[in-house]
């Protein structure tokens, strides 16, 4: 059974991979490289959205710092999506890196739009 | 037919082939020690020997009955109308090259389409078409038809290096060999095929079904499969894990036997498991499954059922498409489920199986099974459902369910049906969880529920038991990380109730590795910041994590 699902849209050059389950140590791994595997050449930019992630560890968190600094490699832009009152925002909450970590609240605010 | 006290005629066949027809055969004069030898070749039991044997038997006394130098057989490949070598003496070649010869064409072929025997005295100047004959200098043969009740099935042939002229009661040997041998031939042929067939029909069925179950915590299930004595059959049951810690289990009954009823049942199982785990419930997924057996050229029939459980709130989901209702056994006693049947798979063009909602209570066991396990001839089928009833009644495991069913159900010497049997246990939540894990990051998701599960025993609040769940599957983690070990690697977690405090112990017996960077040290920063207390003990054999959080709802 897979923990997790991505779906993969793309907007006015925006990549985003929308992440819905749970991510752990079993499948962050997995998961940065399926984001980082979809997003072409030419994108401006990766939107990776956790609104509708249940579950978010340490894992998690490190896929979030892995990727941004593979995508900076690439010259692209990571924006990362967690809702106030989600797991994913607990997780940053209780590993102390609210305030930290740039984060966008909604995927309209991810977008710019 | 024959005449034994006509002399033998022979008849030559069309000019240039060389060829001469021998008829009619006289038997009498076949040595009868040779005879004897002959005969014996025709037992049962040496037919059982597998084809491959029987002929090389066959073929060994036919040489030295005969004094010839080469002996073989053809056997008719109906299909392609050709003879093709299956055994040889002093003539292997034959059949490593696999001969062929057209029915109808040179000595063989016209042997086994006029079916009579032919003598050919000089082979160079004969109609010859299998070049091994000449190449292995071959100068005189004698063949005749093996034919059982009517059917020619192929041909017997000696041969000798120096010229021989075959005389009848050569000809009277080798058709006794031939008419002993033919029965024997097709018996053995028929045996091997139906072996195979059965062999591989079985083999395709254990590829069929589940290797193992999945291994959740907290919800143990259990299968039985028994294929009926003489054939597998078309049933299959399945454990297939959902997302969100759900469990469905499924079981199924493809009408017919054999290995096309294997195959469905193959497909369906496939099917059914697919559409499960896009998430379907149980109505929708039998009646996706339904649609795609209507589309089968085969055009099966079968019957299925399917349950969805989910651990957090012990409820369970059921439809079944013409399979029998499913069982339920535990502390609150036996019961058969009342559920409105579907059309089986296959019947009607919108069959629709009504979906059912129940609570499994703690402890209990729901058991699905086919109809191989409880029906017997001439007995009502609500008394065969009580009878199991009350052979699982006192089960407290979905394995102990699934035993007591096949003690009391199914013969020593098995039964004429297949038997599929697959029972989920919604287990006790235990006062204090003790698991023993594999070192592997799979068991995270399953630890995580389990320890939920555990703290919604106790009235925990959604938000704390998420952070005790996040705080230990992190520990966990740490653990999978440690380990270390040369054997499979394992770890532990215990989690009690003292003083109004969780307590989770985690214990590797892994060595300590350095935290990489950034990664683990985040773990135990959420792991200090999600607990009330935190105790790491690192030790050379290992490293034992204990964590505290108080109880609430909040």
């Amino acid at each position: 059974m897979r923990l997790a699902d991505v779906d993969f849209t793309e907007r006015d050059g925006s990549v985003i991979a929308a992440v819905r389950g749970e991510i752990d140590m079993s499948n962050a791994s997995a998961l940065g490289d399926a984001v980082g595997g979809a997003t072409p050449g030419d994108a401006l930019r990766v939107v990776l959205d956790l609104s509708r992630v249940n579950y978010l560890d340490s894992a998690g968190i490190h896929l979030i710092f892995r990727l941004r600094q593979s995508l900076r490699d690439r010259d692209l832009e990571l924006a990362v999506v967690i809702p106030p009152e989600s797991p994913a925002n607990d997780a940053l909450r209780l590993a102390g890196l609210m305030g930290r970590m740039e984060i966008a609240r909604t995927l309209e605010e991810a977008l710019g739009t | 037919m024959s005449q034994p006290e006509t002399p033998v005629e022979l008849r030559p066949l069309p000019p240039g082939t060389g060829q001469i027809v021998l008829s009619p055969s006289v038997p009498a004069e076949a040595p009868a020690d040779l005879v004897r030898d002959l005969y014996r070749l025709s037992d049962p039991a040496l037919s059982e020997l597998g084809l491959d044997q029987f002929l090389d038997e066959l073929l060994n006394r036919v040489r030295d009955a005969l004094g010839v130098d080469t002996a073989a057989i053809l056997l008719l490949d109906r299909e392609a109308k050709q003879l093709v070598a299956r055994a040889a003496k002093g003539l292997e070649e034959e059949v490593e090259q696999g001969v062929r010869i057209p029915i109808g064409k040179g000595f063989a072929g016209r042997i086994a389409a006029e079916r009579v025997a032919i003598f050919i005295a000089d082979v160079d100047h004969a109609d010859i078409l299998n070049p091994i004959l000449r190449e292995k200098r071959i100068r005189s043969l004698l063949g005749v038809p093996l034919i059982v009740e009517g059917d020619l099935i192929g041909v017997m042939h000696v041969g000798s290096l120096t010229p021989r002229v075959f005389d009848a009661e050569d000809l009277a040997l080798l058709e006794v060999a031939a008419a002993r041998a033919a029965p024997g031939i097709e018996r053995a042929r028929l045996y091997t095929a139906l072996e195979r067939e059965h062999r591989v029909a079985v083999l395709l069925q254990r590829s069929l079904l589940p290797r193992g179950l999945p291994d959740v915590v907290g919800v143990p299930v259990a299968a039985r499969y028994l294929s009926a004595r003489d054939e597998v059959g078309g049933d299959w049951y399945d454990v297939i894990e959902l997302p969100e810690g759900r469990l469905g289990i499924a079981i199924g009954d493809v009408v017919g036997h054999g290995l096309g009823a294997a195959a469905l049942m193959g497909q369906l199982r496939t099917a059914l498991r697919a559409y499960a785990q896009e998430g379907h419930g149980p109505s929708r997924t039998l009646e996706l499954v339904d649609c795609f057996v209507q589309t089968m050229p085969q055009q099966p029939m079968a019957t299925a059922a399917y349950a969805q459980f989910d651990p957090q709130s012990g409820k369970l989901a059921l439809a079944t498409a013409g399979h029998l209702p499913p069982a339920i056994v535990g502390p609150l006693g036996p019961r058969s489920l009342r559920v409105t049947p579907g059309a089986p798979l296959g019947a009607f063009p919108y069959g629709a199986a009504p979906e059912q909602e129940l609570t499994l209570q703690s402890g209990e066991v729901i058991v699905m099974y086919t109809d191989g396990l409880i029906e017997r001839r001439g007995e009502p089928l609500e008394l065969a459902i009580d009878k199991l009833l009350e052979l699982i009644r006192e089960a407290s495991s979905a394995e102990e369910a699934c035993q007591l069913a096949f003690d009391g159900l199914v013969p020593p010497e098995g039964l004429d049906d297949d038997v599929a049997i697959v029972a989920l246990q919604n287990a006790p939540v235990p006062n204090a969880l003790r698991l023993a894990l594999a070192a592997d990051p799979k068991v995270l998701a399953h630890v995580r529920r389990a320890v939920r599960r555990w703290l919604s025993e106790y009235g925990t609040g959604a938000e704390r038991s998420g952070e005790i769940a996040l705080a230990v599957s992190e520990a966990c983690a740490n653990a999978i990380e440690h380990a270390y070990a040369p054997g499979p690697a394992s770890f532990e977690l215990q989690a009690e109730v003292i003083d109004r405090d969780a307590v989770f112990t985690v214990r590797d017996w892994g060595r300590w590795r350095p935290a990489r960077r950034g990664n683990r040290g985040r773990g135990l920063r959420i792991i200090d910041a999600a607990m009330d207390d935190v105790r790491l003990e690192t030790t050379p054999t290992g490293t034992t994590i204990v964590m505290r959080r108080r109880l609430g709802a909040g």
